[in-house]
C-alpha cells in the first residue's frame, strides 16, 4: 500500500509534457491574450449596444464550424503523440499532417470571413468592436499558421526517423502549442461571436 | 508494456473527451443560433467554455498529470480569465 502511495505522488509530479521551455512560451502567450479578452469584455461593457448590433454581422456558423475543426486537429495531435509512444513514427506523422490539414481548413475559412468583413467595408476603424474583432482574431490567425509551421517541421522530422518510443520531446512540444492555439479559441469563439 | 497500457488508456479517455468538447461546442453554437442574450446566456455560455478549457489543458495537454503548480498556473489561468471577463460582461447587463 505504501508503496502505490509512493508510486503515485511520483505519478503526480510529473513536469508538463514537452521542452520545458515551450511552457514558459504558452504561458506568456496565455497572458496576452487572456488581457486581450478582458480588455475586450471591458471595452463591451462601455458600449453593449454596439457590440451587440455589430456582432449581428460576424458569421456565427464559420466561428463555430472552425471551433470544430480545431478541437479535432487536436485530438488529432494527442493520437500523434500517442503513436510515437508506441514507436510508430508513420502514424505519428499521418495524424499531424491531419492535422496540419485541418489548420488549413480553419485558415481558409479565416480568410474568407475577413475577406467578407473587408468587402463589406469593415475595418479596424469601423469600430470598436471590429478594431477588436479583427485584431484578436488576426492575432489568433497568426498563432494557427506558427503552429503550422511547428506541426510541419515536427510532422517530417517524425517521417525521417529522428523521433522514437523513447525520444519524442520534440513532438510533444509541437502538441503542446497547438493545443494551446485551440484553447485560445475556445474562450475566444463564445466571447466573441456568442456572448451578447 | 506498462507505457503501452497507459497509452491505450489515454487513447480511449481522449477520444471521449473529444466527443465530449464536440457535444459542448454543439450546445455553445445551438445557445448562439436561438439569438438569446442575457445574464444566464453569457454565463451559460462562458461557462461551457470554462469546462471546454479544463477538458483541453488537463487531458490533451496533460497537465492533470503534473506538479500542483503547473495545475494551479492553468487554472489561475482559466478562472481568472473567464471569470474576469464574465463578470464584467455579467454588470454590463441591463
Amino acid at each position: 500500500m505504501a508503496q502505490l502511495g509512493v508510486a503515485s505522488v511520483s505519478f503526480k509530479a510529473e513536469n508538463p509534457p514537452g521542452d520545458l521551455a515551450i511552457w514558459f512560451f504558452i504561458f506568456a502567450e496565455l497572458l496576452v491574450f487572456g488581457v486581450f479578452f478582458i480588455a475586450y469584455a471591458v471595452a463591451r461593457s462601455h458600449d453593449v449596444a454596439l457590440f451587440d448590433q455589430s456582432q449581428l454581422l460576424l458569421n456565427r456558423t464559420a466561428g463555430g464550424a472552425n471551433t470544430v475543426v480545431l478541437i479535432t486537429s487536436s485530438y488529432f495531435v494527442v493520437r500523434a503523440v500517442a503513436a510515437i509512444r508506441r514507436g510508430d513514427a508513420q502514424r505519428c506523422s499521418g495524424w499531424l499532417l491531419g492535422a496540419i490539414g485541418l489548420g488549413a481548413v480553419f485558415v481558409v475559412i479565416k480568410l474568407a470571413e475577413f475577406h467578407a468583413k473587408f468587402a463589406a467595408g469593415i475595418t479596424l476603424s469601423t469600430n470598436t468592436f471590429f478594431m477588436f474583432y479583427l485584431s484578436l482574431t488576426f492575432f489568433h490567425f497568426m498563432h494557427v499558421v506558427m503552429g503550422m509551421v511547428i506541426l510541419t517541421a515536427v510532422a517530417f522530422k517524425a517521417r525521417r526517423g529522428g523521433y522514437s518510443a523513447e525520444d519524442y520531446t520534440g513532438v510533444e512540444t509541437g502538441a503542446s502549442y497547438w493545443h494551446m492555439v485551440d484553447l485560445v479559441w475556445i474562450i475566444l469563439f463564445p466571447l466573441v461571436y456568442v456572448v451578447h | 508494456m506498462r507505457k503501452n497500457a497507459q497509452t491505450a488508456h489515454r487513447l480511449r479517455s481522449s477520444a471521449g473527451i473529444w466527443l465530449l468538447l464536440l457535444a459542448l461546442t454543439g450546445m455553445t453554437i445551438s445557445i448562439g443560433e436561438t439569438g438569446l442574450g442575457g445574464a444566464w446566456v453569457i454565463g451559460l455560455v462562458m461557462g461551457i467554455a470554462a469546462l471546454k478549457g479544463y477538458l483541453v489543458s488537463g487531458f490533451f495537454m496533460r497537465l492533470r498529470r503534473t506538479r500542483l503548480l503547473w495545475r494551479l498556473l492553468m487554472l489561475g489561468w482559466l478562472i481568472g480569465v473567464v471569470g474576469t471577463v464574465t463578470t464584467v460582461c455579467l454588470t454590463a447587463v441591463k
